[in-house]
């Protein structure tokens, strides 16, 4: 609720992770910072945008990741500290510029990225363990424990980046960067710059190759694991790292990031503070060895409790290996004995049956008579389906897509791809995406299927993206389509938002970070220009939409382009747009479960606009629910759905 | 800012109920509060496609010693505040225990998909079985009272600070409450917060 | 086998998947579910219901002859080779704008014409070719919208589903333009009200159009497509002679294009040899062609007392020009019902395998077997 930008050190207030991380980018007194909106990041661009005037900074949503770091290394180089924030996923796309960063070293000022992991896959699809790009490229990573710890970390990293002359992770997870706890503020710096300057100019006196380009090799490689080495040094001595128990505990917990307040909190309730000492590293990349080693041998067991891949634990144990014959007596646990399992968030109920099984102590949950009521009550509870908005445009594509491949009768297919539209996989899209990647992936594997004619292949091929996605990364692939001209045809459904991460601006919204106006990149000029047959069309016109689709994909040969577009039903309630209609079911005409309806608009349709009755069994609007968009009115089978303009 | 004691160190409390119908909104309000009550507080909501008319619920751990992590234990809440009434059970299954006390808002919200919705009179006693103590707040019906069902979750906020299950006051709530709704939004949300502590005032 | 509780399911598994789909559009009721696309029938989405019109008024789920007789005659089937009748005679209209459209003498549309003038009804759901020659089923209202619907595409549209198209409390006056299997159906849905069309009582009149076979629409008209501008085309016939050929006439210029009948034959909706009724015996009148002796003239069956009545009057209105079928012609037609009959009988029991077992007849088997097994020939 307060304003990250509050001027008022000492100050505590409640922040979330990413707003943490944000109130340290400003406290740090960083210049630029930019992002693509990837949950669970996406409200640390945002909270910086809110101030960014004011605190002389400039924030910008990039098309994608690998440019965002672009950007911000930009900045590094002329001198003024850079930022960027990404999901786990981005720093797969950003990592092909990292690898080269890594060679050249970043500019005067610090380079730092907060990457937040998903375990559990709660804003994704997929689950990847980030930490294992900062081992692989070779870059310093620490691991925030709360909000406070991410603002102090994100200052700190500054520092260890402008040391050793890398691009330094600070990495979080889902539970880090959501959760909102007691933050206490610091001083804001002043908010002026130096002045920046790219140092790196052409000097005809004495030309030479710039500190910035990443050749010849591979003679960086060794200066990169120098750097790295001197990050470690300092790593052995953060306060960051933190030990707390006994001085020689039965078993060590090893831990870092979100798992440890679970690992305190088990400790805690299985009353075992004198038997359990808890090793708390903030740093994990490189290890601070000798640190860690200390600790190694004061125990007898050591438990490693982290979430996705035993990231600490593999370079433990290779460190342990290395401490031999001194470490032969430990007994491990961890993902390697089972007791921590390697994917999925952890909780402290796990660490607890870990530290119950480890230590033969036992834990009393619930009586039994609870636990039977609990379980007799669970088959009253009802699964609650994801959905899309009552409103949503890409209800309405999905339909007419199901309508036009249905009729078109040549087992067609749409290659999915993510965002709100990700629904196409399951029921609220009719599970009507058959296959689903990454971002633009939709696009790309069409554009390979498009290609398969020549082996006799003869199925239509569709593919979609959205409006933010077709920037990201369809661009790409729909040029791919074009210039092999592969034959399939491109829904990008344009709702004038990168919705699923919280209505953000994009290249097509007219709209930048800050707020301010920007220019606009029209999709459909853009897909002209690259030369595909490009129509345009309201999804809501399912008729019209329909006819499109079974046009397009009749049509042979080449790359074609349907832009369905449709303001999103939660941007139109931001902006206050009237609801169109006034929606109301005639209970004289609606058909229910009888011939000629079979109850298609709560059974099939699905939008929660829609429910039964359970006295009269027909359908009725739930008032609390209907966007008023009046697209079911289209798909009744009886007429009996009226739409009244509003 | 007077504080009182937690009944017990860390205390747990949860909101549940569907995507949409404004958990992080009370989950923001009540963590606030008891920050400048002088509480730490550890606030954690779902986050992700659950908002999409799945179902949500907050975490929300206070303690006075130390900073823990939100999620309550299996079995361990202590108070559950139900926005709807299968999401209330929801919770009871996975985290209800003899002592906790719940408080309820008994209006259903309906899955899509044509998926059943239970006995509600069935879900109510269930809900009473499994609880210390039920308190039922009208606050869909009260907020419609009011002319639009928008005023909901602040009801329910003003029912559950007047319970007093929770070291939050009044007084620390009404200047959240002016940070947030400015000019014309905010009398008819003191108004609604008014109500809903005169809802549950007796305790 | 159990004529319950069955819906679209068992209609694709019995009939659409078994080749037995005559392309009648009885089963094309404005649900969601099936749809008619470019003359295929396309299962939407899945219907779980288990009690649906279009299994029920599908002729060729279950058909009894007999209980359909009753409902239409009020009088159990006459099995003779072209069912029952009151009077046969050849005719044609004596409007010479309606002979021009129509497809030899006109009898049809001048029926239609009359009874539509005359108040008998009001609505009359024919089928109408558009621009491209693509025949659609239509709800003429006027004079000019029936002469629009006159002459034949030799296509199994879907034409029923302009009936179905109706909304169920509508209380116009309804004439039933179709073939043999079209009113097959229609008898059906006289015996088994539909639950969502309008009452069959208010099917005032049934012309029944008297069909060998009709064409796929799916595969015949993106042949014809290739062959030959659609828009051009004046009309299809198959004269019958002087050797049997499917002739394309064009409006702007004389030349005939007229392909062999052998080239058409693949193009046959196989369903077509499954099918016993060649000249429609349930409707009030049946209609067909006089044949190559008679060119431009029709030959008429007058089944029931509706029929009857209708003839009636137009011969007191003098719209029709009228003579009598010779024998010959008659034993013709005949031969030509009961060697359908017969066929269809072999090529049932082929498939079944079993002469017990005849898919979707249901009258007295036995006395079936006997007299169009050839046994009896």
């Amino acid at each position: 609720m307060a304003s990250i930008g509050l001027d008022k050190s000492g100050a505590e207030v409640l922040l979330m992770g990413n707003e943490a991380v944000a109130r340290g980018v400003i406290e740090a007194g960083v210049g630029v910072a930019s992002a693509y909106p990837g949950s669970p990041t996406s409200e640390v661009i945002p909270a910086i945008a809110e101030v960014a005037k004011e605190r002389n900074i400039y924030v910008e949503w990039s098309t994608n990741e690998k440019v965002a770091l672009e950007v911000a290394a930009g900045a590094s180089f002329a001198g003024i500290r850079g930022f960027s924030v990404m999901k786990q996923n981005g720093a797969n796309v950003a990592a092909d510029f990292l690898v080269n960063l890594n060679m050249t070293g970043i500019g005067s000022a610090g380079l730092v990225i907060f990457i937040s992991d998903d375990p559990g896959g709660g804003t994704s699809n997929n689950e990847e363990d980030s930490r294992a790009v900062a081992k692989w490229l070779d870059n310093p990573l620490m691991e925030p424990s709360s909000a406070q710890e991410a603002k102090e970390m994100i200052k700190w990293a500054y520092e260890v980046s402008e040391a050793v002359n890398l691009v330094t992770f600070v990495r979080g997870v889902g539970r880090i960067s959501y959760t909102r706890s007691n933050v206490v503020l610091n001083e804001l710096p002043d908010k002026n710059k130096t002045k920046p300057f790219f140092p790196e100019i052409w000097d005809m006196n004495n030309p030479r190759k710039s500190r910035f380009t990443s050749g010849p090799f591979p003679i960086f490689h060794k200066p990169l694991h120098e750097k790295l080495e001197k990050a470690r040094t300092i790593f052995e001595t953060s306060s960051f790292n933190r030990y707390l128990g006994p001085e020689k505990p039965e078993l060590l917990i090893i831990t870092c990031g979100a798992c440890t307040s679970y690992c305190i909190e088990a400790m805690e309730e299985l009353k075992l503070n004198e038997e359990v000492g808890i090793l708390k590293l903030g740093t994990t990349w490189p290890l601070p060895e000798k640190l860690v080693a200390c600790h190694l041998i004061s125990a007898r067991k050591i438990l490693f409790v982290e979430e996705m891949d035993p990231f600490v634990e593999q370079s433990v144990m290779e460190l342990a290996a290395s401490l031999l014959p001194a470490t032969a007596k430990l007994s491990f646990f961890g993902a390697r004995s089972g007791h921590i399992t390697p994917y999925n968030e952890l909780s402290t109920d796990i660490v607890i049956d870990a530290l119950s099984d480890i230590l033969n102590v036992a834990y009393r949950g619930r009586d039994i008579a609870y636990e039977n009521l609990s379980r007799e009550a669970a088959k009253l509870v009802p699964h609650r389906p994801i959905n899309m908005c009552p409103g949503c445009p890409h209800r309405a594509t999905f339909w007419a897509l199901k309508q036009a491949i249905t009729l078109d009768g040549r087992n067609g297919f749409l290659c999915g791809d993510v965002g709100c539209y990700s629904m196409g996989f399951s029921e609220p899209g009719f599970f009507q995406s058959r296959t689903m990647h990454a971002m633009g992936s939709g696009a790309g594997v069409a554009s390979g299927m498009g290609k398969l004619k020549q082996f006799g292949f003869d199925q239509p091929v569709l593919a979609i993206c959205g409006d933010s996605t077709f920037f990201h990364a369809a661009m790409p692939a729909l040029v791919n389509g074009v210039y092999n001209n592969s034959d399939f045809t491109l829904l990008i459904v344009d709702n004038s938002a990168t919705a699923m991460t919280g209505f953000q601006p994009h290249p097509g919204t007219g709209q930048l970070a800050t707020g301010d106006p920007a220019t606009v990149v029209s999709i459909e000029a853009v897909c002209k220009a690259m030369g595909a047959f490009v129509e345009v069309c309201d999804p809501f016109d399912l008729h019209k939409t329909t006819n499109a689709l079974l046009k397009m994909m009749k049509k042979e040969g080449g790359t074609k382009v349907i832009v369905m577009r449709h303001m999103c039903q939660l941007v139109k309630d931001k902006r206050r747009i009237a609801r169109e209609y006034k929606m109301h079911v005639d209970p004289s005409r609606c058909l229910a479960d009888n011939c000629g309806c079979n109850r298609l608009c709560t059974r099939l349709f699905g939008c929660s606009g829609l429910i039964v009755d359970n006295k009269s069994g027909k359908a009725v609007i739930d008032e609390a629910l209907c966007a008023g968009c009046g697209l079911c009115s289209s798909i009744c089978p009886a007429n009996a759905i009226i739409r009244e303009a509003n | 800012m007077r504080k009182e004691k937690l009944k017990k160190d860390p205390y747990n409390v949860i909101i549940s109920g569907v995507g949409g119908q404004g958990n992080v909104l009370l989950s923001g309000f009540i963590g606030t509060a008891l920050l400048n009550e002088g509480f730490i507080v550890s606030v954690a909501d779902t986050f992700g496609v659950s908002q999409r008319g799945g179902s949500v619920s907050s975490h929300i751990k206070i303690s006075e010693k130390t900073l823990y992590s939100s999620v309550t234990l299996k079995g361990k809440a202590d108070v559950i505040i139900g926005m709807e009434p299968v999401e209330t059970l929801r919770t009871l299954v996975d985290f209800g225990n003899p002592t906790v006390i719940t408080i309820v808002n008994p209006r259903p919200f309906y899955p899509s998909g044509g998926v059943e919705y239970p006995d509600l009179s069935e879900v109510r006693q269930t809900i009473e079985k499994m609880s210390s103590k039920t308190q039922y707040v009208q606050a869909t019906e009260e907020a419609l009272r009011m002319g639009n069902p928008i005023y909901t979750n602040v009801i329910l906020l003003g029912a559950v600070v007047g319970s007093g299950i929770l070291p939050i006051s009044r007084e620390s709530m009404i200047p959240l409450l002016e940070e947030r709704f400015p000019d014309k939004l905010l009398d008819p949300n003191i108004n609604a917060f008014n109500k809903g502590m005169a809802l549950t005032a007796e305790t | 086998m159990s004529e319950t509780g069955k819906g679209v399911k068992e209609l694709f598994e019995e009939v659409i998947n078994q080749g037995l789909c005559t392309g009648c559009g009885a089963c094309i009721t404005g649900c969601p579910y099936l749809v008619d696309h470019e003359g295929r029938i396309v299962l939407m989405d899945k219907c779980t219901g288990g009690d649906g019109d279009c299994y029920k008024h599908c002729p060729r789920t279950f058909l009894d002859r007999d209980a359909i007789s009753r409902t239409v005659f009020g009088s159990s089937y006459d099995d003779g080779e072209i069912g029952q009748f009151l009077e046969i005679f050849m005719a044609r209209s004596k409007d010479p704008e309606i002979r021009k459209r129509g497809q030899d003498g006109g009898t049809v549309t001048g029926l239609l014409v009359m009874a539509m003038e005359e108040g008998l009804i009001d609505v009359a759901a024919c089928t109408r070719m558009n621009e491209e020659k693509v025949p659609r089923g239509y709800l003429a209202h006027s004079r000019s919208e029936l002469l629009h619907c006159a002459g034949s595409s030799y296509e199994a549209c879907l034409a029923l589903q302009a009936y179905r198209s109706l909304p169920k409390d509508n209380l116009e006056k309804i004439a039933i333009v179709g073939r043999g299997c079209q009113i097959e159906a229609v008898g059906k849905m006289k015996q088994i009200q539909p639950q969502n069309s309008p009452d069959p009582k208010n099917i005032k009149l049934s012309l029944g159009l008297i069909c060998g076979w009709a064409l796929s629409p799916s595969s015949f008209h993106p042949y014809l497509k290739e062959i030959c501008e659609l828009s051009n085309v004046s009309k299809f016939d198959i004269p019958h002679t002087p050797h049997y050929s499917f002739d394309v006439h064009f409006n702007n210029h004389p030349d005939t294009m007229s392909l062999p009948l052998d080239k058409i034959k693949p193009f046959i909706n196989p369903a077509c040899w499954f099918c016993w009724d060649m000249t429609a015996e349930f409707s009030d009148i049946s209609v067909g062609s006089a044949g190559a002796e008679f060119p431009g003239w029709n030959t008429v069956i007058v089944r029931s007392p509706v029929g009857s009545k209708l003839v009636l009057l137009a011969n007191r209105k003098g719209i029709l020009e009228t003579r009598s079928l010779p024998n010959h012609r008659l034993e013709n037609l005949k031969k030509a019902a009961l060697k359908r009959k017969n066929a269809a009988y072999e090529n049932i029991v082929q498939k079944t395998g079993n002469d017990e077992d005849l898919l979707y007849l249901r009258t007295l088997p036995g006395s079936i077997a006997e007299r169009y097994s050839g046994k009896n020939e």
